[in-house]
């Protein structure tokens, strides 16, 4: 386990030097902040042109939305190699040469790839995120602050699974994996909808198919006390957890599937 | 090589990428998947707003609700010319060195990538951009697209969309010459295609941003890449002003053009060929 960690962290390690070779690394920092600042500016603009919705303000909806957008960065950074898994490993052939290796699977894959850009996005997540309870007159007690890290922890576990499902159907796909974008990147634009006002076919896809209002909605409503039971806020965990699980199962059935591409 | 002999060269490059494309027509589907869920989770934040918020029935916009709910639509499909990234096989090329053998064709760069560029973008998309027009014409009333405002309307949105392809063309080459210089990395021809992203009007309709930046967002090129066609049909946008768009439309691709091919050129003459 210590071993893994170890080669996990020198892959990362080395993805670090060999990107910062290029000249205009530091680019790609200000390239994923303007990604990260435009993405929420489409809902600022609206509720500048539209006003509010009843109780719901901009500050409200960047708490929600920001809490997704820090956790889908983490397991963006962490498990980065998951989301190129398909494209890069899988489609070329070079997933065989990871099957050589005496070292466990997960790590190799999930260390393929690390851009330290990526981090940029959980960072101005949860800069939002203090933000937004600054603007909500929220004062950060230990016990609030326990639930939204656990609520980070839980999403960051949920969007890893999401990327390693990704992966593991890819076994069987191989190309046409566009709609797996509604489960990264599409799927925490759900949290710019008042949860309120949300139809409920939407609520229920976004909370049992995948845990979506679980580690971003429910934790912040327990946090700021919104007319919410309080234990839900504390599912985000279990329900990331979860969906991590079900994920790898279906990984560990690709890989046995697993025959060679490419050359 | 004589004129004739390069549209020849330039039509099978075009059909040759154009069936390429059409074979992954799982890749299609799944794109109109997602075209078609975005554009919903679009138009029921629309509807929340306009039906929900303090100002939402006070109308000082120039969108209906009817009217922005079939910009989404056609936004998304017109999404699809838009390049997200450098087209795959030439990113490729230029990574790994190939740059080199594509110069010893007796054909001039620029016009043999822009095709094959084009080619590309439009090889599976016109599938998915029609499949996302028929399914927002086939949604529940309230999440439907609308008919055009008039047949000049319409005649108007067709010209313009042709005029918005070869725009969007234009600008990915520009970002692609831009990105031949390998030194500098991926940063700065993403941020280019992330502005261009945003300003198109796909995050958001043009109409719906502040009033002081109108405009500017009007004089903008990437207006041209969706918004333009779109407020068109929609009639936010009258035909009579139809002959100006399409007239910006225009000049932004002649200059992308020209901006292009100088960039490249002078790459050219002093590239390093990256790789073996």
């Amino acid at each position: 386990m210590i071993a893994e960690g170890k080669i996990y962290f020198k892959y990362l390690r080395m993805h670090l030097l060999s990107g910062m070779e290029y000249k205009g690394w530091w680019l790609m920092l200000i390239q994923v902040l303007i990604v990260v600042v435009s993405d929420p500016i489409a809902t600022v603009l609206l509720f500048s042109r539209f006003g509010n919705i009843g109780e719901w303000t901009v500050a409200h909806i960047i708490l929600v939305y920001s809490l997704a957008v820090a956790s889908f960065g983490l397991a963006e950074s962490l498990c980065r190699g998951f989301d190129y898994f398909p494209w890069h490993l899988l489609r070329s052939g070079d997933f065989d040469r990871l099957l050589l290796r005496p070292r466990s699977l997960f790590v190799q894959v999930a260390a393929s790839r690390f851009h330290l850009h990526r981090l940029v996005r959980p960072v101005t997540g949860i800069c939002a995120a203090g933000w937004a309870l600054g603007e909500l007159g929220i004062p950060l007690t230990p016990g609030r602050l326990g639930i939204l890290a656990m609520a980070l922890a839980g999403g960051c576990l949920m969007y890893c699974g999401v990327f390693v499902l990704t992966s593991g159907l890819a076994f069987f796909t191989i190309k046409g994996l566009d709609w797996i974008y509604l489960l990264t990147n599409a799927s925490y634009q759900i949290t710019r909808c008042p949860e309120p006002y949300m139809p409920r076919a939407l609520k229920s896809v976004f909370s049992f198919v995948l845990p979506m209002l679980f580690i971003s909605f429910y934790p912040a409503a327990t946090v700021c006390g919104w007319k919410y039971p309080q234990w839900l806020g504390f599912l985000s965990l279990p329900a990331g957890a979860v969906f991590l699980g079900l994920s790898l199962l279906v990984w560990r059935i690709g890989v046995r599937h697993y025959k060679s591409t490419g050359s | 090589m004589n004129f004739r002999n390069t549209c020849r060269a330039c039509s099978s490059l075009f059909r040759i990428r154009m069936a390429e494309g059409l074979q992954y027509r799982v890749s299609a589907i799944s794109g109109t998947v997602v075209g078609v869920f975005w554009a919903l989770l679009e138009c029921v934040l629309f509807t929340v707003f306009y039906t929900y918020s303090e100002n939402g029935s006070w109308n000082n916009n120039g969108l209906s609700l009817p009217q922005t709910i079939s910009y989404v639509w056609l936004a998304q499909g017109l999404f699809v010319l838009q390049s997200m990234s450098i087209d795959s096989e030439i990113m490729g090329k230029i990574n790994n060195g190939d740059v080199g053998i594509e110069l010893c064709r007796p054909m001039n760069l620029y016009t043999h990538w822009f095709v094959k560029s084009s080619a590309g973008k439009l090889g599976t998309s016109w599938i998915r951009s029609l499949a996302t027009v028929l399914a927002g014409l086939l949604m529940p009333v309230g999440y439907a697209l609308g008919g055009p405002a008039s047949l000049t309307a319409l005649f108007c949105f067709i010209l313009s969309v042709v005029m918005a392809f070869v725009l969007c063309s234009a600008f990915a080459m520009l970002v692609t010459a831009i990105r031949l210089n390998i030194t500098w990395g991926d940063g700065p021809t993403y941020m280019l295609l992330l502005v261009s992203g945003i300003l198109s009007g796909t995050y958001l309709p043009l109409r719906l941003w502040p009033d002081f930046m109108q405009t500017f967002l009007y004089l903008q090129p990437f207006g041209g890449f969706a918004d333009i066609p779109v407020q068109l049909y929609i009639g936010s946008m009258a035909p009579t002003a139809a002959l100006p768009g399409i007239g910006l439309q225009l000049i932004w691709s002649l200059l992308f053009i020209a901006a292009g091919r100088l960039i490249m050129k002078r790459k050219l003459n002093s590239i390093i060929v990256q790789g073996g």
